[in-house]
């Protein structure tokens, strides 16, 4: 009997999964489930949030975790999926019983979590994403963000760029919701600041572009003052290198947000091109604070390499979890969401704030230019001009509106 | 078949619809989602059979009518006010209608060529949909898909998907094994000796394409249910590819063997992906080493050990 | 939705460089899979993945050999041999007794092989980025109608009819060339002319995979070396195949100029949807040719 056979073959693989999933806990730790895109280019990024992760925990656990109990942390690796994201996460509320959820650079993989958090009521800190959704439109009590998001890059951008003489300009970037996203909160807030700039053409080109030339030539035969140029974690590596290649940025100005980061400009070294302008939240040779040179140099000795700002995301997620739950005195996720509302920390940047209206943590932009300095192997940005959090904040005024349109 | 045979696959279809039935009764809410998530994926993979193994059809791109289908539901729950189950019956139908359009223009051609037409055409529809961010929210996809009441828990999502799946599965067998289906399956055997005998060919092939199409349109308002979210990935050539690996994986010419493929893929992605970022070289491997020595898939070989002629095999026995 | 304003012969005629030499590693790559497909009737999905470990062993031999110029063009030579060498294994290991297996079936395990040759690849070169140089020589550009062309590109210009021009004495000049396609058509008969068909065909096959590992080695410099290179290259190599004729080296080539060219040419006629354009030449194509444009082997 062919069939029973197979229902055998059901239950016995059925059997074996339940029996996994029952090696859980000993419930005490505090267990965080961490979901990122693990595999290709995003991993640069991501690597830096977990082990800037790790290195926060491992001191709270060391001087005895939080509430008594230490702070364990699980990953998953979306690859880059939404579906595989998602599945991840589900696997990580229902199997796996975490208390907290944490993640990813995939903006839309993140979009999907949190609306999982709201429905779970799990709370989610989103580390790497930059969709202005996430605490904008379709924010929710259970939904944080530790990184800044295209409006905030668009509007610290159209700050600098609006105090420079160009009015010609001209974008390009990566065709997909992060690049178009980022270039409209460039260009909105630019139009805003400096109503003369005109732009000349756009150029989209697929996520993933092994060759940019002909965009290049295509931009430059139309002769723009400056370049806002749109891409998002695969995208500027391989177009700074073409830039440099092809002498994109020795013919003309041009901005992308990021350029100026650790991340980006490491993986290029001495081959990337100088003269670009980024903005970028995190440097670790600025501002020279002790608090800032300490972090570096605790970053530097545990794993051999600089911090960049996804380490720092990484390590100020930790914190603001532990000071969270210490403040909520329990692990109980509403009480949890309630405390991480609105709190302050203290980092290498300053002090942090979540802004308990949005969930959205307030972080400053620098912008500067790229150059090589001695002693480094890699590029740093010089002329660095701050723009501090409160200026390029979402007004609550339009979250507020965004919040109305989506119901 | 005979009247025993008929019998003896009738109950244990029942034992299984009973134990599936039970299942939330003692498994954890995660299992439910995950036995859900394994139905909705092996009926899509059976919708793809039905053109793959016993059409003969090289279909590459079956994810778009499966993923037409999940946007379909998850827009008209989003966009519009029309009530509710229109939305499942929509799903379905757009998925059909897809298929034929797109199958008209690549039934001209046979084999690998149809195959390929179809992915370049099933791509430029992918574009569609990622590059309209207005209207299909694009890359970011559309969350939160407000389900009604009853089906919104996963375990009301899970019997919902139960038995959904459970009757279209009753209605492909039904069709596999119908004069259609046998015409279907001669096709498949020997396309110029069909012609030969007055058979329509392209006229049957549409229809295959119009039900694989509405079957998997099915399968993405399931996926809709289960998960509450919709997003390009569902359109995309590597779910295509993963739907025609858990056929081949699981035994394309038998009609259980592309729901046993998709349980095993789906079991080893989240179980493996608990304990290696590599589960994707450990399924590698697992595969390879099926296909070397079971080339007629899992269920395929199981049969074949089994020597039964049980319910769903018909494939022509060519020893006779 | 606006075409594009600034579309001048110089500009034109710059894309249109810069199109060809895209076709240059588009057709080295894809006349590699059209062999193998044409002759062997694989399917060879892991082509790809071929090309991505070209890429990453000509970085790891150019890092080894100090990473100038002397190390690019060690690693020009060397890492397409060592794919070569990677493809001897896999095809006597494995592919030789898979012969007479359904075509789907060979789909299957060349994806199979696709996942764990990405692994692989995670597993020894870890996930990072990496970037390699073109060497001194090529770095820079040319001013060619007053815009920028990167020399590297005129580099495969020259490279790529050099290599067409090698492969078809190949194939139409030596004894194993003849063989070969003989063998494309008709392998039985080969056979029973008393000639070892298994060892064309891993012949054949090495050679193949040394395309794809040349193509990866020269595309190296231009842009980053990535996980995700498999993946965007194969369906494209196979979609040139098609249109070109299967086993058609001649037909690789003619869809690698459509592909390259109005890749290049739809960015400057209208940016926003200039991904389409591809994908369109391969609809019309095959409405109007189904076997693709020239004679194919089966």
């Amino acid at each position: 009997m062919r069939k029973v056979y197979r229902i055998i073959l059901c239950t016995g693989l059925m059997a074996v999964l339940l029996a996994t999933g029952s090696f859980v806990h000993a419930a005490d730790p505090i267990k965080v489930g961490i979901v990122d895109s693990y595999s290709g280019p995003p991993s640069t990024y991501t690597n830096d949030v977990r082990d800037g992760f790790k290195l926060a925990v491992d001191k709270i656990n060391a001087k005895g975790g939080v509430l008594g109990r230490q702070i364990t942390f699980v990953t998953r690796d979306d690859k880059f999926k939404v579906d595989l994201g998602l599945s991840a996460a589900k696997e990580l509320i229902m199997r796996e019983k975490v208390d907290v959820l944490v993640g990813t650079i995939n903006s839309a993989v993140a979009l999907a979590i949190a609306d999982l958090a709201k429905k779970e009521k799990i709370p989610f800190l989103a580390t790497y994403s930059k969709s202005s959704n996430i605490t904008g439109a379709k924010g929710h009590k259970f939904v944080f963000s530790m990184n800044e998001n295209t409006e905030m890059a668009g509007k610290a951008a159209a700050a600098g760029l609006a105090k420079l003489p160009y009015v010609n300009y001209w974008i390009a970037g990566d065709d997909y919701e992060y690049g178009h996203a980022i270039a409209d909160g460039v260009w909105n807030h630019l139009k805003k600041m400096k109503p003369d700039v005109k732009l000349l053409g756009e150029s989209w080109w697929k996520v993933g572009e092994p060759d940019f030339t002909p965009y290049i030539t295509s931009i430059l035969s139309a002769k723009p003052d400056a370049v806002i140029i749109a891409t998002g974690g695969a995208g500027c590596v391989p177009f700074l290198k073409a830039a440099k290649t092809t002498g994109f940025n020795q013919q003309v100005p041009f901005f992308m947000h990021t350029a100026t980061e650790l991340s980006t400009l490491r993986p290029l070294g001495l081959e990337a091109p100088e003269g670009v302008i980024g903005t970028s939240n995190y440097y670790f040779y600025y501002p020279e604070t002790p608090e800032n040179k300490s972090f570096a140099e605790e970053f530097k000795q545990a794993y051999g390499r600089y911090p960049s700002f996804g380490s720092l995301i990484g390590w100020f997620t930790a914190q603001f979890i532990a000071k969270a739950y210490e403040k909520a005195g329990k692990v109980d996720p509403e009480k949890f969401a309630e405390a991480l509302s609105g709190m302050t920390i203290d980092s290498p940047l300053g002090k942090l704030t979540v802004r308990a209206f949005d969930n959205q943590v307030m972080l400053p932009m620098f912008m500067g230019r790229t150059k090589k300095a001695d002693g480094y192997d890699f590029l740093v940005a010089t002329d660095i001009v701050t723009i501090p959090a409160e200026e390029l904040m979402p007004s609550i005024e339009d979250v507020k509106k965004a919040r109305e349109k989506e119901k | 078949m005979t009247n025993s045979f008929r019998w003896k696959s009738a109950v244990s279809a029942v034992v299984c619809a009973v134990v599936l039935l039970c299942a939330p009764l003692f498994l954890s809410r995660f299992y439910i989602y995950f036995l859900a998530l394994i139905l909705v994926t092996g009926l899509l993979a059976t919708s793809l059979n039905l053109v793959l193994g016993f059409g003969g059809m090289y279909q590459f791109h079956h994810a778009v009518f499966y993923g037409i289908g999940a946007y379909t539901l998850a827009l008209m729950l989003t966009k519009t006010d029309l009530p509710r189950f229109l939305g499942f019956v929509a799903a379905p139908v757009v998925g059909a209608l897809l298929a034929v359009i797109i199958g008209v223009i690549c039934v001209r051609l046979s084999k690998l060529y149809f195959g390929m037409l179809q992915l370049s055409l099933g791509s430029l529809v992918w574009a569609l949909v990622f590059r309209w961010y207005s209207f299909t929210g694009g890359d970011d996809g559309i969350h939160g898909v407000p389900m009604p009441e009853a089906i919104s828990s996963i375990t009301g999502s899970y019997y919902f998907t139960v038995i959904v799946s459970g009757v279209c599965l009753y209605l492909m067998f039904r069709v596999v094994n119908s004069p259609f289906g046998r015409i279907f399956q001669a096709i498949r055997d020997n396309p110029e000796r069909s012609e030969g005998i007055g058979i329509n060919v392209k006229y049957h092939q549409l229809v295959g394409q119009a039900l694989a199409g509405f079957f998997a349109g099915v399968a993405g308002s399931l996926f809709v249910a289960v998960e509450g979210s919709v997003f390009p990935d569902l359109l995309f050539w590597t779910l295509s590819l993963e739907i025609l690996i858990m056929c081949l994986l699981g035994g394309w010419y038998t009609f259980l063997g592309p729901m046993l493929g998709a349980a095993i893929i789906v079991t080893l992605r989240t179980v493996v992906g608990v304990y290696t970022e590599y589960w994707t070289m450990v399924l590698a491997i697992i595969l390879m080493l099926l296909i070397f020595f079971l080339p007629e898939g899992v269920l395929g070989y199981v049969q074949k050990v089994l020597r039964t002629e049980g319910a769903g095999t018909l494939r022509e026995d060519k020893q006779c | 939705m606006e075409m594009a304003t600034n579309i001048t012969i110089s500009g034109l005629s710059q894309q249109f460089l810069v199109g060809l030499s895209r076709t240059t590693i588009l057709f080295i790559v894809s006349s590699g899979l059209s062999l193998v497909l044409g002759v062997l009737r694989i399917p060879n999905l892991a082509h790809g993945s071929l090309y991505m470990i070209g890429a990453f062993l000509a970085y790891s031999v150019c890092m080894f050999a100090g990473g100038g110029s002397t190390g690019f063009w060690l690693a020009l030579v060397l890492a397409p041999l060592g794919v070569a060498l990677i493809s001897l294994v896999v095809e006597r290991g494995l592919f030789r007794y898979l012969y007479d297996r359904e075509h789907l079936m060979m789909l299957l395990f060349t994806f199979s092989l696709t996942l764990l040759f990405r692994d692989l690849v995670k597993l020894i070169w870890g996930s990072d980025y990496r970037s390699l140089s073109p060497p001194a020589l090529f770095q820079g550009s040319f001013s060619v109608f007053g815009l920028p062309f990167p020399k590297y590109n005129v580099f495969l210009l020259i490279i790529g009819p050099l290599v067409a021009l090698g492969l078809w004495l190949l194939i139409t000049k030596t004894r194993i060339g003849k063989i070969s396609r003989a063998a494309a058509v008709d392998r039985e008969m080969v056979g029973a002319v008393g000639i070892n068909v298994s060892r064309v065909f891993a012949f054949v096959f090495i050679i193949g995979c040394f395309l794809a590992g040349l193509g990866g080695a020269l595309v190296a410099p231009t842009q980053n070396i990535t996980q995700g290179m498999d993946h965007t290259l194969i369906m494209e190599a196979f979609l040139i195949v098609i249109i070109g004729g299967l086993g058609n080296i001649w037909g690789a080539l003619l869809g690698a100029l459509i592909f390259g060219l109005t890749d290049s040419l739809g960015v400057l006629l209208w940016p926003q949807f200039s991904i389409v354009f591809p994908y369109m030449a391969v609809v019309v194509v095959l409405l109007f040719r189904p076997k693709g444009l020239l004679k194919a082997t089966w």
